[in-house]
């Protein structure tokens, strides 16, 4: 099933790219949206429960290297399975409008099909072919398809997030082969540690990714030039590769990341802090999406960086929580560039209360939620995050609770920049303009959709919480249960 | 004197000399001067001298049967997609075949040498046919030039092998591999002399690799030279320098291992970052290759000079699959050459889409040489490479090997995203019904994507079955 989960919507994307001349967009876009929502029904059903691998597949694929096409569902990926799966759904009901590119919703499919390969994958070597996957059409989709306004900027955005991936990746790479070596296979289920070199080499590769502090300077481009659905993609999917490949990694290493666990807190608060101050100085609120990105896989990589249980939920809920409300504020500001031009508040002006009810509305829940309000989605990973680091795990106890203090204080001068965006957007006098509308059909239906999964984790946390019960011995040998005191 | 010959083992490559000969007779009295005229009997001999080649399968060292086998391949895609040149008066069919098959059969001897004196003679054989190759085309004053700088180059790189050949003669008093490695293995020889021999000595190798500071000639040949015969130059002569280096290393000097190991990981690091520095500027398709092969001799040479149980295996099978995405690339671009007169990224614009049985290779070749999905099998030989260097604990090394990947990524993207592009000019050229013997190549070069393909669908093709 998941390999089904993995090719309908892979082969459907590739169909639309070769056969881009013969199809509408809304059409594709219809076409694109279904294979993605049988995906995910799929990938839902294929659960059997948090202590073993579901759904397992395991073929041989590449003998002399001990390399196997192992695909399957455990506690840690599934969720990321989901998420990923649902928003490549909304990303193709999205398109659903006149002026969509066919070969555009056939690269957001290849793009979701390639992370949820990363995902389900249990062997290194096939994770990485997946990880590499995706990055070249997204090369693309920012490229070809970012801002219309800066041809140049979207080219140069697209190039420097795609050497930076790589080079991260390169070092991956070199870490993957250590890390075989050592352990003699590649499996997941098989691997048992590596040297000190690895968890760096493998560390550096994913915080490019993730991105931490500071290697993200290619972030706050990408997303600003991509188009809707490509940063929503970079944002609700892209970064969770990263603290994907974190978690697995903090599992798989364990002992010697343990020894760099420490730099990954660091990298994590200092990007907390650092991200937030940066969003005071946005005027461009796709930009400032971008920023405040950083700053909640700061969060995560700290709850990573203590390796415990609670850590390990942290940080798997901070992703999920992050895909979902970051998601739903990239559609909406691609729903105030559309209609304005720019993303610029300045530019856009103030009162969309009045002007634009609803999208001020949706605009104004996801931004509570980011900022981590209780009952909304955001708020459970910041908050087991901080206790995370308050239990210290594998990290000294005056670096964990120093972390955990500017942690705090992140949240406060979250809460503070996202007040201020609210204000110069949502609220003050009026001033109409030619362009105002509200949520089209589509976007509604986007928005409904997101708002709903916010709340529902926000109020269940349980549901992804449940996964990690303490004490229970979750997924393949070594991811959870090593690093379970 | 005597001299002992065993022909199990020279067969392929008399049965390739034999075919240059026909080549040459075949042209000399059949009046056309079609260009089928001497290809068909060169193919002939090729495949020939392959199902020689299998039936020997059991005498010879899997290293040398493997190379042996990229060499016989990689020259039979050259002649078949050099049929792109048939009808072109500069080019004489016939001189072209005998030079390209004398080569070949240099190459063959060269991968197979197991005393000095044979890998000189074996070198030099393939030497002075790919000089005359490169200056082949009549009237041609940069082919003319180029083929200067190559024949100068090779000249002297030559001379200084000959002097360390000399200096090991001295040394060991034989020359032989096996004598050389009982040789040296005494202790009572000076250090100094013997470092001084072996690095000699594999100066000339590393000259026909292409590898840093011996790189110089490699863009001005390559651009100067006609496209196939730069093609044949990238693999095949490419390919019978690395069984070289590596046959002469391992068998013949493993004594002197702590001299030449750390010069050629120095050599690997340096060589790939040169040659893609080099080609990061590139906006020639053709020059952009060019350099790109002299980064890519740097990834051949890294698994080579860190010995392994993986090692030799690594580099035959990087090799194979850089031979045939680089001759995939070559033979395309010989095609667009012909179409359109010119190689530059401006012509090229749009051509997986306006041309995709000629662009559309471009984009795949492009990619596995990148080592980037879906060119899955480019990935995978990366990891492959890599793994030796890792298991010989030079983790420097594989760590430049990955900011080189990266490098890498950068031009061949540039290259593949101005193929996809949309074209310039909405009517772009077609040629009017292309010519039995472009349609040849054209096919030579579909073959060698499907090989591509076929490979990232399953690597175990190769991997597992070769060596």
């Amino acid at each position: 099933m998941i390999a089904a989960a993995l090719t309908i919507p892979f082969t459907v994307g590739l169909g639309l790219l070769f056969l881009r001349k013969l199809v509408s967009g809304r059409a594709a876009a219809g076409l694109g949206a279904a294979s993605m929502a049988v995906s995910l029904v799929l990938l839902a059903l294929v659960w059997e429960g948090k202590d073993t691998i579901s759904g397992e597949v395991d073929t041989e694929w590449i003998e002399p290297l001990g390399a196997r096409l192992h695909l399957g569902a455990t506690a840690i990926s599934w969720p990321f399975l989901l998420m990923t799966a649902f928003i490549g759904l909304l990303c193709c009901v999205w398109l659903i409008a006149g002026d969509t590119a066919p070969a555009l919703v056939g690269l957001v499919l290849i793009i979701s099909a390639s992370s949820l390969g990363v995902f389900a994958s249990l062997d290194f070597l096939l994770f990485f072919v997946f990880f590499e996957l995706a990055l070249i059409p997204m090369w693309f989709v920012i490229s070809w398809w970012g801002d219309p306004h800066d041809s140049a900027g979207r080219t140069r955005a697209a190039t420097r997030f795609l050497l930076f991936t790589v080079t991260g990746s390169a070092l991956l790479l070199v870490g993957i082969v250590l890390v075989a070596r050592d352990s003699g296979s590649l499996q997941f289920t098989e691997i048992d540690g590596g040297p000190l070199v690895a968890a760096v080499l493998i560390v550096l590769g994913f915080a490019v990714k993730t991105p931490l502090v500071p290697l993200h300077t290619w972030l706050p481009d990408a997303h600003s030039k991509a188009p809707t659905v490509g940063s929503v993609l970079l944002a609700a999917v892209f970064l969770k590769l990263g603290t994907y490949g974190l978690i697995i990694s903090s599992g798989l290493l364990s002992a010697s990341f343990a020894d760099v666990a420490p730099y990954v807190a660091g990298a994590g608060v200092v990007g907390i802090i650092w991200s937030a101050l940066a969003c005071y100085a946005q005027d461009d609120l796709k930009r400032l999406i971008a920023y405040s990105s950083i700053g909640h896989m700061g969060f995560v990589a700290l709850a990573i960086s203590t390796m415990s249980p609670i850590g390990i939920a942290a940080a798997v809920f901070g992703s999920v929580a992050h895909g979902l409300v970051t998601g739903l504020l990239f559609f909406l500001s691609g729903s105030l560039k559309d209609r304005f031009g720019t993303a610029s508040m300045r530019a856009i002006g103030r009162g969309l209360y009045a002007r634009t009810p609803w999208l001020a509305v949706a605009f104004v829940f996801a931004a509570v939620a980011s900022l981590g309000l209780p009952g909304l989605a955001g708020f459970w990973g910041e908050l087991l995050s901080l206790r995370a680091a308050y239990e210290v795990g594998v990290l000294d106890k005056p670096y964990a609770w120093t972390a955990l203090g500017l942690a705090v204080l992140g949240v406060a001068l979250t809460t503070a920049y996202f007040v201020r965006a609210i204000r110069l957007l949502a609220q003050g006098e009026p001033v109409a303009q030619e362009a105002d509308r509200d949520l089209a059909v589509r976007e509604s239906v986007v928005s409904v959709a997101l708002v709903v999964s916010i709340l529902v984790l926000g109020l269940a946390p349980g549901l992804i919480v449940g996964l990690y019960d303490s004490g229970s011995t979750v997924t393949y040998e070594g991811t959870y249960t090593a690093v379970t005191p | 004197m005597n001299i002992p010959v065993d022909w199990s083992v020279v067969g392929p490559a008399v049965i390739v000399a034999l075919g240059a000969l026909v080549a040459l007779l075949v042209d000399a009295f059949y009046s056309r001067r079609t260009w089928l005229g001497s290809g068909l009997p060169a193919s002939i001999a090729l495949v020939w001298a392959g199902i020689e080649l299998f039936r020997l399968h059991d005498d010879i060292v899997p290293f040398t049967f493997a190379l042996s086998l990229v060499i016989l391949v990689g020259t039979l895609v050259v002649v078949v997609a050099s049929n792109v040149m048939n009808f072109e008066n500069a080019m004489p069919p016939g001189e072209y075949h005998f030079l390209l098959l004398a080569a070949a059969g240099g190459a063959l001897m060269m991968v197979a040498a197991r005393d000095l004196v044979t890998l000189i003679v074996a070198l030099e054989l393939l030497s002075l046919p790919s000089i005359a190759l490169v200056g082949l085309r009549q009237g041609d004053q940069r082919a003319i030039k180029s083929a200067w700088t190559f024949f100068l180059a090779s000249v002297v790189s030559t001379a200084i092998t000959l002097m360390g050949v000399s200096l090991l003669y001295g040394v060991a008093g034989t020359l032989t591999y096996d004598g050389l490695n009982a040789g040296l293995s005494s202790t009572d020889l000076p250090d100094g002399v013997v470092a001084v021999a072996v690095i000699l000595t594999i100066i000339g190798l590393l000259f026909k690799l292409g590898a840093v500071p011996f790189h110089v000639w490699i863009p001005d040949t390559y651009t100067g030279a006609p496209v196939m015969v730069a093609g044949f130059l990238s693999s095949v002569s490419k390919a019978a320098s690395l069984g070289a280096v590596y046959t002469l290393l391992v068998v013949a000097l493993p004594a002197a291992f702590d001299t030449w190991t750390t010069i050629l990981a120095v050599v690997a690091a340096v060589t790939m970052t040169v040659g893609n520095l080099g080609a990061l500027r590139q906006t020639n398709a053709i020059s952009m290759l060019a350099w790109s092969s002299i980064a890519q001799a740097g990834f051949l040479i890294a698994p080579v000079a860190v010995v392994t149980r993986f090692g030799p295996k690594a580099a035959v099978q990087y090799l194979a699959v850089y031979v045939l995405a680089n001759l995939v690339a070559f033979a395309a671009l010989a095609v667009v050459l012909r179409l359109r007169g010119s190689t530059d990224y401006s012509e090229l614009k749009g051509l997986a889409r306006t041309d995709p049985p000629t662009g559309v290779p471009l984009v795949m070749a492009a990619l596995t040489l990148a080592g980037f999905p879906p060119a899955v099998i480019g990935l995978v030989t990366k990891y492959v490479v890599i793994r030796p260097v890792i298991e010989a604990g030079e983790t420097w090394l594989a760590v430049v090997m990955a900011v080189n990947v990266m490098l890498g990524l950068a031009y061949y993207l540039k290259f593949v995203v101005v193929l996809v592009d949309r074209p310039a000019i909405d009517d772009p050229y077609r040629s009017p019904s292309p010519p039995v013997s472009i349609r040849i190549s054209k096919a030579a070069v579909l073959i060698g994507t499907a090989g591509l393909v076929a490979l990232s669908a399953w690597p175990d093709l190769l991997l597992a079955h070769l060596p």
